[in-house]
């Protein structure tokens, strides 16, 4: 497999609400690969935004990072830990090697200035001129399939929210970094736009070889795009593996529930299962596994000892933070066969 | 010939179609919009004015005589002849003709004569006391404005910190006070107890023993005498603008272009200005409005405590003395000037936020 470009070590971020510390995100490890796309999925609220603005350390006010580190690796081969970086030397950092387009695209641009005015104060905040700027983005604009010059000098509000999601795309890849994050970019669109982003992105990632963390609540969209899977549950990565692997060898009983609960990818369409219950408080999670109190496999252990994220026996690149994993697979299989 | 007879008419058809046609697009475009809606609100508030002053207690005539029998131990017959040869103005026409007149007049411009002032054309008073109030919270506004701004901005930013836990009290305090209790503290403190300035030399507009020109001691002069003014009007309206920008400032934070601006890396100034600022200012630009239309009316009492030549206290006196037509064309001037600053206002917020701007398509 290609170099690992960012290794993230038992990161955890927290709020401070009202209530208490909000725990969104606790001992989270990963890596990611040169050229590869992790998709994270999980429900609503289970940390995904949370980690992976602390990815680029532009958590809101109230949250904060309390421990871990995170080893980014330039094309140099210059290996940095981005949570040590300066003010200013994390400014520079930011979009140049690491990117992201926002959740909710309709809200991401300036609505007083123009597209262009917005590429051209990022390409000044990293010392770029403004004719390179330009000329980079006009040729973004058309590889994301829009009317260059017509978009370039438009304000956000001339655009359809399709649009825009193509132009944050655009102004994401305008510095050429080896890192996107994309923070469910095709949820507010229809299905026929949100087709034509993903193959839009396929192409682009195709022709300019970057990483992708991309984050869904769409599995189908997820197993489309993504080399790998890690899938979330109240702020902890509960398994991650290869798409086919998580797809259909799941080894943890919240995977195994979320692809129950999905229209397209369950077995019998017509047998769609919510999962029971309700995601845990973060404030005041429950000892043992987390999602114990909603699992159909839990047994006593589950209760009191947290599993710890491990390679399943038949695949190293497959990991699982599951007791009971065996039982979740032999049921998945039963799922197959009816 | 019959060819000829039938296509005469039906050219005249076609440039009456073709004029109604140009007569409704007029009618139909932005600028006509806004003028007719300006003409009209002018119209009716000077209409209400009109009456209004009218149904004052007291008429000129009766309020010079009660000032000359008081001020001039007259009888009353006495002091009734001595009026009847100072006024133009007989107070039994009825409302009717006499609003009727003034309109008339009105629309060639001519705000008439004052009924007080031995007949000095309104106009006239109007160009020699406008300027100074023009000038005196012109200046204050601009300065309140930008600094209110800059201020609010700097605080909504870095909340929490000390030139918000300074400011937000001051701001409050300080925007709870009128503007006279203003002027009276910065006298007493200033003037009578610190002994900074006299408290006498601070009347009226310039220095009278200064000979009017474009010199530089005059200038000096005109400045020397607006500071107080000025300082009073600012401290008095900046308040309200440190805190209207503090809470709009706030919640343009926590808009997703912010974080999103942050994320490109952007610099700390830039984020600032084009993004956090010059949103922040548009929910100001209305209000901003309302005030420049009032830049012309002044501050009554702060003129007549400084004796300051403005528009203020001569609108004050003219009320006091009923002075019908003098009121009329100050009031006038002061709702042409509300709703220019408002069409100004629309033009600037369309500057500023194209999202309102008139001319879809720029390219
Ligand atoms: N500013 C904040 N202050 C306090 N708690 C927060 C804040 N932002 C998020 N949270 C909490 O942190 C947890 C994770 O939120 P996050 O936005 O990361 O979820 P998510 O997985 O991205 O959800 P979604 O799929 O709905 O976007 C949630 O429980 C949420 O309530
Ligand atoms: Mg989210």
């Amino acid at each position: 497999m290609s170099e690992v470009i960012l290794s993230v070590r038992n990161l955890s971020v927290s709020y401070l609400a009202r209530r208490g510390r909000v725990r969104a995100v606790s001992n989270v490890s990963f890596e990611l690969h040169a050229g590869e796309t992790l998709a994270f999925i999980g429900e609503s609220g289970c940390g995904k935004s949370t980690l992976n603005l602390a990815l680029i350390r532009t958590l809101p006010k109230t949250g904060q990072i309390d421990s871990g580190t995170m080893i980014y690796t330039r094309r140099d081969g210059q290996q940095i830990d981005v949570l040590k970086l300066n003010k200013q030397e994390h400014r520079r950092w930011l979009w140049s090697e690491c990117s992201m387009v926002f959740q909710g695209a309709l809200n991401s641009l300036n609505p007083v200035i123009r597209i262009s005015d917005m590429i051209y104060d990022t390409a000044a905040a990293h010392g770029i001129p403004r004719e390179d700027a330009r000329k980079q983005a006009l040729d973004l604009l058309e590889k994301v399939r829009l009317d260059p010059q017509r978009v370039f000098n438009s304000y956000p509000h001339e655009l359809s929210g399709g649009m825009r999601q193509r132009v944050l795309l655009a102004i994401s890849l305008l510095l050429r970094p080896q890192i996107v994050i994309m923070d469910e970019p095709t949820t507010a669109v229809d299905i026929l736009t949100q087709r034509s982003i993903l193959d839009v992105l396929k192409e682009l990632r195709r022709e300019l070889n970057f990483s992708v963390l991309f984050i869904s609540h769409d599995l189908a969209v997820a197993a489309e795009i993504a080399d790998r899977i890690a899938t979330m549950y109240a702020g902890e990565i509960v398994e991650i593996g290869p798409v086919e692997e998580i797809f259909y060898r799941p080894r943890h009983a919240y995977t195994l529930a979320l692809l129950d609960a999905a229209p397209r990818l369950s077995a019998g369409a017509e047998e769609l299962h919510s999962i029971p219950g309700s995601p845990p408080d973060l404030i005041m999670p429950p000892p043992g596994c987390k999602f114990h109190e909603r699992c159909a496999f839990a047994v006593a252990s589950c209760h009191t000892t947290p599993p710890p994220l491990r390679p399943t026996h038949d695949a190293a690149c497959h990991l699982v933070a599951c007791t009971e994993s065996e039982r979740v697979l032999a049921a998945q299989r039963k799922i197959m066969r009816q | 010939m019959s060819s000829l007879t039938s296509s005469a008419p039906k050219l005249k058809r076609d440039e009456t179609a073709s004029l109604l046609i140009r007569l409704r697009r007029l009618t139909r475009s932005y600028a006509f919009r806004i003028i007719a809606q300006g003409l009209i609100t002018i119209w009716a508030v000077t209409t209400f004015t009109f009456f209004l002053i009218r149904l004052m207690p007291g008429n000129p005539v009766d309020t010079y005589i009660d000032a000359l029998m008081q001020q001039r131990n007259l009888t009353l017959e006495e002091a009734q002849r001595a009026a009847a040869g100072i006024f133009e103005f007989d107070p039994d026409e009825p409302l009717v003709q006499q609003y009727v007149n003034f309109l008339s007049k009105l629309v060639r411009l001519d705000l008439g004569k004052s009924i007080t002032k031995g007949g000095t054309p309104v106009l006239d008073i109007i160009l020699r006391y406008l300027p100074w109030t023009l000038f005196c919270v012109g200046v204050a506004l601009i300065i309140s404005f930008a600094l209110g701004v800059l201020i609010g901005l700097a605080m909504g930013y870095w909340r929490g910190g000390l030139l918000d836990n300074v400011m937000t009290g001051f701001a409050s305090i300080i925007s709870g006070i009128p503007d006279y209790i203003l002027a009276l503290l910065i006298l007493i403190i200033f003037g009578v107890q610190l002994q900074w300035f006299r408290v006498g030399e601070v009347r009226g507009g310039v220095d009278p023993t200064i000979e009017v020109g474009f010199t530089l001691e005059y200038i000096g002069s005109v400045l020397r005498y607006a500071f107080l003014p000025v300082l009073i009007y600012v401290l008095a309206s900046i308040g309200t603008w440190i805190l209207a920008m503090k809470s709009s400032t706030i919640s343009t934070l926590g808009e997703d272009y912010i974080t999103v601006a942050q994320a490109r890396g952007l610099s700390e100034r830039r984020v600032l200005t084009s993004y956090v600022g010059r949103n922040a200012m548009l929910p100001l630009v209305t209000r901003l409005a309302i005030s420049v239309g009032f830049v012309v009316s002044g501050s009554v009492i702060i003129e007549e405590m400084f004796q300051y030549p403005g528009l203020g206290r001569n609108l004050f006196v003219a009320i006091a003395q009923r002075d019908y037509t003098t009121m009329q064309g100050m009031f006038l001037v002061i709702t042409s000037a509300v709703v220019f600053a408002n069409i100004l206002a629309d033009l600037a917020l369309g500057w500023l936020d194209p999202r309102v701007r008139l001319d879809k398509k720029v390219d």
